[in-house]
């Protein structure tokens, strides 16, 4: 059971993969008499759990639950509420001469909803380990713009911005798709020296994100162009993964210019 | 009734038998789990205007897991139960099971005690809960790239197990 795509093949059997990832799955399957067996171990194991005894809550726990929900203050508002209040307008006031609407909003979410970001992140961070592990990296290899960002159709959620800046340092090896948030993330992937970049690309939601952070020693930069939001994550230093998105951000605004109205 | 409470009632409480059962699961006996519950439901009505909508069972789950940690933690300081001997009672079947089933159902009930807490809780959301590898990581708090390697180490743990049992795994 030490073939590279074991993981995969859980994934798989989980329902986790795109239609795509999927059956290049099943082409495996195939040929790895390994990963065939750890299929059917898979089912096996399924099949004895999902014997175990069904149990439900007993009558009793409702009750008891019914019986503390009624007993909870109707209205513990009343004392709240006001605190609640002046510390919103504490924040109004505090930002009301700035005149930077804008970096004070991601400001106090920053402060409110640091949780609710980590699950991009999260995602994130994992999709870019797991690129780095087995075959998983390049679903198409090209370092062609025109091979790869035809392939994203219909493949991803977004049409992103999609060259080779091989001269500028940054080789595009190729793309592949990854469930991101719920959405099918298109991602390219970059060669930098001996770095990998993963460029990941979703439709812009009003989700908040952070501009930059660190997980586990991986840098994330994120920006947006249009209404597309763009994530690299790389070993490689800030300053190159800036450089990187000065790169995509020219090409988007001469892509912009050029096309037809 | 408050609006809070039916917004409660018909969000939150519809997952308590699933509540029950994964706190049956993570816990040592069928008392611990009411209480945990109890304590889990509370405190998610408490904290419910800061629910942001999303998956109200991912959600609860999360609290009753947290609750879970927090009693199990407070009893150890209390009687010095070291961490590795819980023992873990398994629930038995229900009486209206053919003994077929009875039998089935108390081997899968064994296997899942048999494996550490860390295992059997990620299989429990997997195989009974049916959850998503990103509900799982929002439920034990760990990225989804743990879920995807405990979970294939867990259900090898379980084989390994299960292979020790003539007849199991036919």
């Amino acid at each position: 059971m030490n073939c590279a795509e074991v993981l995969r093949v859980h994934a798989y059997f989980d329902g986790e993969l795109d239609a795509g990832e999927a059956a290049s799955v099943r082409q495996h399957l195939g040929t790895c008499a390994c990963c065939e067996n750890l299929l059917a171990d898979l089912e096996r194991t399924r099949a004895t759990l999902r014997a175990a005894p069904q149990i439900r809550a007993p009558a009793r726990l409702r009750t008891q639950i019914d019986a503390l929900l009624d007993a909870e203050p109707v209205r513990a508002v009343p004392r709240e509420r006001p605190r609640v209040w002046r510390s919103r307008n504490f924040w109004l006031g505090a930002f009301a001469g700035l005149g930077t609407s804008a970096a004070a909003v991601a400001l106090v979410l920053l402060l409110l909803i640091p949780a609710a970001s980590a699950p991009l992140v999260d995602d994130l961070l994992a999709a870019h380990l797991h690129s780095l592990t087995g075959d998983h990296l390049i679903a198409v290899a090209s370092g062609e713009q025109h091979t790869v960002k035809p392939w994203f159709a219909g493949r991803a959620d977004v049409a992103p911005t999609v060259t080779d800046f091989g001269a500028q340092g940054f080789a595009l090896a190729g793309g592949r798709v990854d469930e991101l948030a719920g959405r099918r993330a298109a991602v390219m992937v970059y060669r930098h020296g001996a770095h990998v970049v993963n460029v990941f690309s979703w439709p812009a939601n009003n989700l908040w994100r952070p501009r930059a952070t660190t997980r586990r020693g991986y840098r994330m930069l994120f920006w947006q162009i249009g209404d597309v939001a763009y994530c690299a994550v790389s070993d490689a230093a800030w300053s190159e993964l800036a450089a990187l998105e000065d790169l995509m951000r020219t090409h988007a605004a001469i892509e912009q210019r050029s096309a037809p109205r | 009734m408050t609006d809070k409470r039916q917004r409660f009632e018909a969000q939150v409480l519809p997952h308590l038998d699933v509540a029950y059962r994964f706190a049956r699961w993570l816990s040592s006996a069928p008392g611990h789990a009411d209480d945990i519950v109890q304590d889990a439901v509370l405190r998610a009505f408490r904290g419910f205007d800061a629910f942001q909508g999303g998956d109200a069972r991912a959600w609860l789950f999360a609290i009753v897991r947290n609750c879970h940690v927090t009693a199990l933690s407070q009893q150890r300081r209390r009687a010095f139960v070291p961490l590795d001997s819980e023992e873990f009672v398994t629930p038995e079947p229900g009486p209206e099971d053919t003994a077929l089933q009875r039998d089935a159902s108390r081997t899968a009930a064994r296997l899942l005690a048999a494996l550490p807490a860390e295992h059997r809780e990620v299989l429990v959301l997997r195989e009974f809960e049916d959850m998503s590898y990103s509900d799982i990581a929002r439920v034990l708090e760990i990225p989804i790239g743990t879920v995807m390697s405990r979970l294939a180490r867990a259900r090898a743990a379980l084989k390994a197990i299960a292979a020790n049992e003539p007849g199991v795994f036919a």
